[in-house]
């Protein structure tokens, strides 16, 4: 009797022991990091400090890596230090963003080459002649679980992920819910899946519906700030902010091979304390890029004020763009002189250190001059810089408002008011210029300090001394 | 484009983030588009989202203005 007693409470212990076989998987998630190469010494250190904690700690993500500081994007190898970072910080994989694609074929090619870790992403096909290795998901093993992520992008209207159309021929894409479903064989191979998206929060959320056997969306694209994580439809989703504001830890704990919990908290990593010294170092060499003293071109002349170097970027609109016309507000030409000599990268970057992609629109010459006077209206009531065209105009001096306003084409010509132009400027110019125009104008996918760079490169020479494109009567 | 800033239907190019948006917003309300950077932006669902937000992605973003930014707009 006394034996039998023994040995069902050994039994009843050794089931109690293996019901209660608990795993835990730890994942640090990012999205839209968008070169936030500043942040990394931080990032390093939160990704240390959790790998201190949990060996197995897996390190995602959701894409657009790059685009957002020309540090990173104007690179010798555009975008190689955020590789270079995401390596030492130890990412486990990443999936593509929109913005990847600003690195055009051959370019994305070489970061998935340079990446010490797989970039996944299914509904991307693109034509061998890339050599881009891509992956549609891939199986990580750790703490005793397999774990399948599968990478996704968003498609826009035209089909295609949000970049320049150019820097994606030969590239096909498929529709991103029919893809992601035919992997759910991963459900039977895995003990959690995961998808890492970059299709943005609403679709994330539409998306869960149809995917019930995956168990985390840990999603990118819109920018949506959650509060650690949110349950829809039985399936756990992340996203932060971008530029690695705050960075998701989630928790996902798996008993008996059935995933019972997923949590997440957020944490901050911008403008706090704590640093990955190597990462740091890494960051310090490359804001000290000696690129970015590249002699572009030769300036004859100094430029002597403000107006001389609105001329020169209004002309680098034009020329480089084959545009008929091209506008600079005033507030975002950073500088008022520049010695005669070198113009360099740096010199670029202060003058036009905003990042503004350049905006394509198709208006009359009426609407050209209704968007010139909102842009004086909403940029201090300073006339902006015009290129491929002059303008004269008097002010009223009681109100400051613009009275007159006459254009000219680069004949001397009145410009024709009915005649549709090609016009070029920077975002931020066409955003402070709402008018009731026909076309609202599309981005290029360039910054327009890029343009700027191309001129100054092409021309070798450059003398504006003396230039006027605006005379107030 | 167009996307619906607080009540007001906006146009935007296309590829713009939702920071342009809220300076077209602002230029066509006569307020002062450099408030803009100080702006807590949200999306309809109520989340919080940021500035550089591809404004495609949003078609509602709300925004509140910080504090001390109302007491000077209501003066």
């Amino acid at each position: 009797m006394k034996k039998t007693l023994i040995a069902l409470v050994l039994m009843l212990a050794m089931t109690t022991t293996a019901s209660a076989e608990r795993k835990e998987l730890h994942i640090l998630s990012g999205n839209d990091m968008h070169a936030a190469i500043e942040c990394f010494p931080r990032l390093g250190f939160i990704a240390d400090s959790l790998r201190a904690l949990y060996p197995d700690l897996l390190i995602l993500s959701a894409g657009d890596n790059r685009s957002g500081d020309p540090l990173n994007d104007m690179y010798e190898i555009p975008a190689y230090p955020m590789v270079v970072l995401m390596n030492q910080v130890g990412f486990d994989a990443t999936t593509l963003g929109n913005h990847e694609f600003d690195s055009a074929q051959e370019g994305l090619a070489r970061l998935i080459d340079l990446s010490a870790f797989p970039t996944l992403c299914s509904n991307v096909h693109p034509d061998p002649k890339w050599n881009m290795h891509l992956k549609p998901y891939t199986k990580f093993f750790k703490n005793g679980l397999t774990i399948g992520v599968i990478g996704v992008v968003q498609l826009g209207s035209m089909g295609l992920p949000e970049s320049h159309p150019a820097r994606m021929t030969e590239i096909s894409f498929t529709d991103p819910l029919e893809t992601v479903k035919q992997y759910e064989f991963l459900r039977k191979e895995c003990d959690v899946v995961i998808l890492l998206s970059h299709l943005g929060y609403d679709t994330d959320v539409e998306f869960s519906k149809d995917l019930p056997w995956v168990d985390m969306i840990i999603g990118g694209h819109t920018h949506t700030q959650l509060k650690g994580g949110e349950m829809h439809n039985n399936v756990f989703i992340t996203q932060n902010v971008n530029r690695l504001k705050q960075i998701t830890h989630s928790t996902v704990v798996v008993e008996d091979g059935k995933v019972i919990s997923r949590t997440a908290e957020n944490i901050a990593v911008r403008g706090e304390k704590n640093e990955n010294k190597v990462i740091g170092e890494l960051v310090r060499y490359f804001s000290e890029n000696p690129a970015f003293h590249r002699v572009l071109a030769t300036a004859e002349t100094p430029f002597e004020d403000k107006e001389e170097l609105g001329c020169l970027m209004v002309d680098a609109y034009v020329a480089e763009t084959g545009a008929d016309l091209s506008y600079q507000n005033s507030g975002g030409v950073r500088y008022e002189t520049h010695e005669a000599g070198d113009f360099t990268v740096a010199d670029v970057l202060r003058l036009d250190p905003f990042q503004n992609d350049a905006v394509e629109l198709h208006v009359t010459g009426k609407e050209v001059s209704e968007m010139l006077i909102a842009c004086y209206n909403n940029d201090n009531q300073r006339f902006p810089y015009v290129g491929g065209m002059k303008a004269e105009f008097t002010v009223d001096p009681a109100t400051q408002k613009i009275k007159k306003l006459m254009l000219f084409d680069k004949d001397g010509k009145k410009l024709n008011l009915k005649k549709t132009y090609k016009v070029i400027s920077n975002s931020y110019s066409v955003a402070v210029s709402p008018t009731n125009r026909k076309d609202q104008g599309e981005s290029l996918g360039i910054i327009t300090a890029k343009l700027i760079m191309d001129y100054l490169e092409h021309q070798g020479k450059v003398n504006y001394q003396g230039r006027r494109c605006l005379k107030q009567l | 484009m167009k996307l619906k800033v607080n009540r007001k239907y906006i146009d935007v190019f296309e590829g713009a983030e939702v920071r342009h948006a809220l300076l077209s917003y602002f230029a066509w309300k006569g307020l002062d588009v450099k408030l803009v950077d100080t702006l807590t932006v949200y999306d309809n669902t109520g989340h919080e989202i940021d500035l550089n937000a591809p404004a495609s992605q949003h078609e509602v973003v709300k925004f509140k203005l910080p504090k001390s930014e109302t007491s000077k707009t209501k003066k």
